[in-house]
């Protein structure tokens, strides 16, 4: 019997792979993720070296060394081998090449017209002034916007350009032309210095309990209550109904909403002859958003509850029922008596349970409003989502994404614990039976 | 039950806060089907001019069938997959004793309940580094891995219904527990495979998120995304088009729905999505 245990772990390992995979990993790289400034400027393998307008901006800023900056911006013209060499195969002529090299080799200068003045002094200079431009071109030098891969060659690049640095001058050089991403916590200082965080959590807030309370528990019971009271073929027709809002996809779910909002839609039309004008109802004000948000969410809710609400009424002894009827109890009595009494941990189960799930749910906003109109619905997995996964502009914040991500993921963890310990954890991994 | 009290008020009340679903419905399919004047919400001709797509492919688009081909793919493949290795796992947690059981299966509890979509970005980046963006395999893997805390769940608890008599008289008999897993305990939860493996099969043929962030691109597209596409752009904005789809997209998972409601109201129950 002694290899039960071992087929255990085998039954359990395709499992556990996968687990560790896409669950693990993942839940520990948003951790990390979050910590970096990883966007689409920086890739997220690695990044190269360069100098570029911005990046001396920064030298300038962050490290104050602007005399530095101010050099490797410019262009410069340097008369080297690799200039000679490289005019040599463009054919220019042998002896204006030799005299240049006894004259000028290792000689730099700022301006274009300074070598142009140069190479016209030559007495086998080139007969048109296209030919000199044309020459002077090739000892054009600069290290601007130019990807290097390592540290090394952009420093090599720098010395060759005629500007040896000092050692921290090679940091403050590396760390402002690095073009990857980099770990910062800078991640998590915008978030708390960043008004819009305090709009989106209250956002959040609102979204959730609202939500919850109205629909996903509310009228969840009201629905498990009334069909109790129903013969079964009408609470068989509601509860169906019910659960069409669940089962139908998403994305079809909220078009049918939107041509309930649009501006042709339906309310539109059977408004429109009471005098209201036609207009995108789900988008025209904030409050009718936020209305038709939890409306679609809430629909899609509510069966859940429905669902676990009405087998615990089910489960109640209808003796109860019959005795409290014989007693002259009415309606609402049973109700508040023998029925919510006996909900009281179903009701507990679904208001933890829906919490979390509303709390990172942004699907439905997602299709119906994308957050609009101008960021009134917005709730902190959408921002998520939009920082990291979808921009207009098409800079997508990885790294911030994952630090907003990783609130949520903090969040999950807990609450998940915390529901574990909550919902009597050592009935459920009561040991086995046989061994 | 409470024969005492009138039903037509409940009804009735009900019936009012049903209306808006019911309507939706109703006009979900109307419209496919039908065309209205401006301005008013009667039909007045029949037309089946919404339903071109299923012939002729929207330009710019890919075709219908190549998107309800892939998201046949992904349906499937995320169900066996599911099954395949939330049946073994599930056993092994119900009924085998191993070293850190109970740690296992409290991992697996809070998994089930953790919320999948804030890996969402992480999963994208690792499927960027490991070459898997934009391919079926990749959002294939990601929707079954993300499924499977729920489909162990839910096989461990249909395990635990089973009686251990069966087992020990297995045993007795000189099978290897490999063999009563297969040969015995399996086809008794035959129904819940089933079930398990409808509520897995509709969840992927309406996943959304996943495809769109992991494979957005047209050869890989499903229907979804598809149909989201279609909806968001607004140069071509057809309602009756968008519902046809809509309603082409749908019609699998109303029929099986319909045959395995009751199978599907055990799951749901289960407690998984908001």
């Amino acid at each position: 019997m002694g290899n039960s245990k071992h087929l255990g772990l085998y039954m359990l390992a395709p499992a556990f792979l996968f687990v560790i995979v896409f669950f693990l990993t993942p839940v520990l790289l948003t951790g990390v993720f979050g910590f970096t400034n990883m966007s689409t400027a920086t890739g997220i393998t690695g990044g190269s070296y360069m100098v570029s307008q911005s990046s001396m901006q920064a030298l300038k800023d962050r490290h104050d060394l602007s005399e530095i900056a101010k050099k490797l911006s410019q262009v410069i013209y340097t008369i080297d081998e690799e200039g000679l060499n490289a005019a040599a195969q463009e054919g220019v002529d042998a002896g204006t090449l030799a005299e240049l090299k006894a004259g000028f080799l290792g000689q730099s200068f700022q301006k274009r017209r300074a070598v142009e003045r140069a190479i016209k002094s030559l007495d086998n200079r080139p007969s048109s002034t296209r030919a000199i431009k044309k020459l002077s071109a090739l000892f054009e030098r600069s290290v601007l916007n130019i990807r290097y891969d390592t540290e090394v060659d952009l420093f090599a690049a720098i010395d060759k350009f005629g500007l040896p640095l000092s050692v921290a001058e090679k940091t403050a050089m590396s760390d402002v032309t690095y073009t990857g991403w980099v770990f910062t916590t800078d991640n998590f200082k915008r978030m708390i210095s960043l008004p819009d965080t305090m709009t989106t959590l209250i956002n959040t807030l609102f979204y959730v309990f609202v939500t919850l309370i109205v629909f996903n528990t509310g009228f969840a019971l009201v629905l498990a209550i009334s069909t109790h009271y129903m013969d079964a073929a009408s609470a068989g027709f509601f509860r169906s109904v019910w659960l069409l809002p669940r089962i139908t996809p998403p994305v079809l779910y909220v078009l049918m909403w939107k041509w309930l909002a649009w501006d042709t839609g339906f309310l539109s039309t059977v408004l429109g002859p009471l005098g209201f004008e036609p207009r995108n109802w789900m988008l025209d004000t904030p409050a009718n958003a936020w209305t038709f948000i939890i409306l679609i969410n809430g629909m899609v809710g509510a069966s859940m509850g429905m669902l676990i609400f009405s087998s615990a009424i089910k489960a109640i002894p209808s003796s109860l029922f019959y005795a409290s009827e014989v007693d002259g109890a009415n309606r609402m009595q049973q109700v508040r008596h023998i029925i919510l009494p006996q909900l009281r941990f179903p009701i507990l189960f679904i208001t933890s349970y829906q919490t979390l799930s509303l709390l990172t749910s942004f699907e439905y906003i997602l299709l119906a409003t994308e957050g609009g109109p101008g960021g009134a619905t917005e709730v902190w997995a959408l921002t998520t989502y939009l920082k990291a996964l979808s921009n207009y502009a098409g800079a997508l914040e990885y790294g911030y994404g994952a630090a907003l991500a990783l609130v949520l993921v903090v969040v999950g963890v807990f609450l998940s614990i915390l529901y574990l310990k909550l919902f009597d954890f050592k009935t459920l991994t009561a040991p086995p039976k046989i061994e | 039950m409470s024969g005492n009290y009138r039903k037509w008020p409940m009804i009735l009340f009900l019936g009012f806060m049903t209306t808006p679903i019911i309507l939706m419905y109703v006009y979900l399919f109307l419209d496919t089907v039908t065309n209205s004047p401006p301005g008013s919400m009667i039909p007045n001709e029949f037309t089946t001019e919404h339903w071109r797509f299923l012939w002729e492919t929207i330009p710019g688009r890919p075709s219908i069938w190549a998107a309800t081909w892939n998201t046949l793919l992904f349906a499937t493949s995320t169900t066996l997959i599911v099954l395949v290795v939330s049946s073994a796992a599930g056993y092994a947690l119900s009924r085998l004793n191993m070293p850190a059981r109970s740690f296992f299966l409290g991992s697996i509890m809070v998994l089930h309940a953790f919320p999948t979509v804030t890996l969402l970005i992480a999963i994208f980046l690792i499927l960027q580094m490991v070459g898997l963006y934009n391919t079926l395999i990749g959002v294939i893997l990601v929707k079954a891995s993300l499924e499977l805390p729920f489909g162990i769940w839910i096989m461990k608890g249909f395990y635990d219904t089973v009686p251990w008599e069966i087992e020990m008289a297995g045993i007795q008999d000189g099978a290897s527990r490999f063999q009563v897993w297969t040969k015995l305990v399996l086809p008794q939860v035959k129904p819940a495979i089933m079930a398990l493996g409808i509520f897995s099969f509709l969840a992927g043929w309406s996943e959304f998120i996943l495809p769109l962030v992991l494979a957005p691109d047209n050869k890989v597209q499903v229907l979804s995304v598809y149909l989201a596409a279609l909806i968001a752009d607004d140069n071509n904005f057809d309602m009756a088009l968008f519902k046809s789809v809509g309603v082409f997209y749908v019609v699998p998972v109303i029929i099986l729905f319909v045959f395995f409601q009751n199978k599907l109201m055990n799951i749901y129950s289960g407690g998984n999505k908001g």
